[in-house]
């Protein structure tokens, strides 16, 4: 990652003023991943913590100040998250806008979770929990995180353009992906009774699970105003069942017995027709990354031969996309 | 192109063997999975060399009648196979997202799904089934 790091003295000094008593002396360690914010580990003797922050000169979809609000409306609807602490605009303590939260023990990496001895009771928890949480996010009150973008009055035609938006910007042609496109756009759900808050990016790799379950639901920062089905087919494509393709949501378990446990929650269970919509758009936004992700290589923007890899990969969630409508 | 051997798939084969047994275990683990797409980048490029132009010519074939369009006149080099391919792909997505084929779409899906089949005897062969 290019840029200036962030410095340990005013991050300290930021952490004192929320904890209400010096932390000590700091060291920062960066955490490589995520879309496109940046992730600090930040440890002392007395505790450990995570800043995260924008880019020098980079921006993300939901300004920062939306995300830790959000982040805080859903921390008091009672959503497992890490706490959040401290908020420091552009140009201030953190050079970039940031936010502390504190740090949360376990894993995020989905391949873990989804096979390594010690999580098996996680794994039996998870659909549940996962439910639960989503439920209650989608019940946060909206007024509560007025600045959050708005997906206008249909989300599924919001959908559609932003992802033909974007496809446009990365010139790269993708037949399939436009046959997709289009057939959504001719089968457009009306317009959810509620727009709710929507994660959007609801998938194992944004969960911190440790041996008991979810501990944690991270990177809030495509969060938006929209249709809640949205997060559900998200979490139902086949890509982030990383092989467990038996178990539809997440590689975790059966569609149905997670619908039951969201309805439990509070949560309005989507007709059939339109949570395939929505998985099948989720093919479509994930097929439309990894495009994304293979430009940034080929542009230069960043080299490296993990986004050069994802340009083969889109083949994946274009086969899974035209299977879902037909 | 050389006669020599290993020929270019060989050699892939040997460095996707190289990453995926041994740089793996050298490896941090916190940088294993660059390992494993390295190897697995080396795996694609095999079975694509393998593969040669025969996929290629399909798709032509497959979007040009997509297209309503006539089959290519005379033999294509690899370079110019894979433009026309390029050219082919992006004509078919403009017209697909202008509406210009809405009708026989349900069609159009599912032969592009052969389209796609072929990408992925590539790229992770057993996906499609």
């Amino acid at each position: 990652m290019g840029g200036e790091e962030p410095a340990p003295g005013p991050i300290r000094e930021a952490l004192g003023h929320a904890l209400g008593s010096d932390p000590g002396p700091l060291e920062l360690s960066h955490v490589p991943g995520g879309a496109s914010r940046e992730t600090f580990q930040v440890a002392a003797e007395t505790g450990r913590w995570v800043l995260r922050r924008d880019p020098p000169g980079g921006q993300s979809f939901v300004p920062l100040e939306v995300e830790f609000a959000v982040v805080q409306a859903v921390s008091a609807a009672g959503v497992a998250v890490p706490r959040p602490l401290h908020l420091e605009p552009e140009g201030g303590r953190f050079g970039t806008a940031g936010y502390l939260m504190d740090h949360v023990e376990g894993t995020s990496v989905a391949p873990r979770v989804l096979r390594r001895d010690g999580y098996e009771a996680a794994r039996l928890r998870l659909p549940a929990e996962l439910a639960a949480a989503l439920a209650r996010i989608h019940a946060v009150e909206l007024e509560g995180v007025a600045a959050v973008a708005s997906a206008g009055s249909n989300p599924a035609l919001a959908a559609c353009e932003l992802w033909e938006g974007e496809l446009d910007q990365i010139g790269e042609p993708l037949p399939a992906l436009e046959a997709g496109l289009r057939w959504l756009r001719l089968h457009l759900p009306a317009p959810p009774e509620r727009s709710t808050l929507v994660h959007g990016d609801f998938r194992l790799g944004n969960f911190i699970v440790d041996e008991d379950g979810l501990a944690a639901v991270i990177d809030w920062e495509l969060c938006h105003a929209g249709d809640p089905t949205e997060d559900v087919g998200w979490l139902s494509i086949r890509s982030w069942r990383f092989g467990n393709d038996d178990r539809p949501v997440a590689g975790l378990g059966a569609l149905d017995e997670f619908l039951v446990a969201y309805e439990a929650a509070g949560g309005s269970r989507p007709s059939a027709e339109r949570l395939r919509w929505w998985e099948a758009m989720g093919n479509v936004k994930w097929a439309t990354i990894c495009a994304r992700q293979a430009h940034d290589h080929l542009t230069g923007r960043r080299r490296s031969h993990e986004l050069a890899s994802l340009g083969r990969r889109i083949c994946e969630p274009e086969w899974d996309l035209l299977e879902l409508l037909r | 192109m050389t006669q020599d051997r290993p020929d270019a798939a060989e050699v892939l084969d040997a460095l996707a063997e190289f990453l995926f047994s041994d740089v793996r275990e050298w490896a941090p683990r916190e940088r294993r999975f660059q390992v494993l797409v390295a190897a697995n980048l080396c795996a694609i490029l095999g079975r694509e060399l393998r593969a040669g132009s025969e996929p290629l010519r399909e798709d032509l074939a497959l979007l040009r009648e997509l297209l309503g369009a006539k089959p290519p006149a005379g033999e294509l080099t690899d370079a110019e196979l894979r433009d026309a391919v390029r050219a082919a792909e992006a004509e078919l997505a403009r017209r697909l997202r202008a509406g210009e084929l809405d009708e026989g779409l349900d069609r159009t899906v599912a032969r592009l799904a052969e389209h796609v089949r072929r990408k992925l005897d590539v790229a992770r062969p057993g996906y499609a089934g």
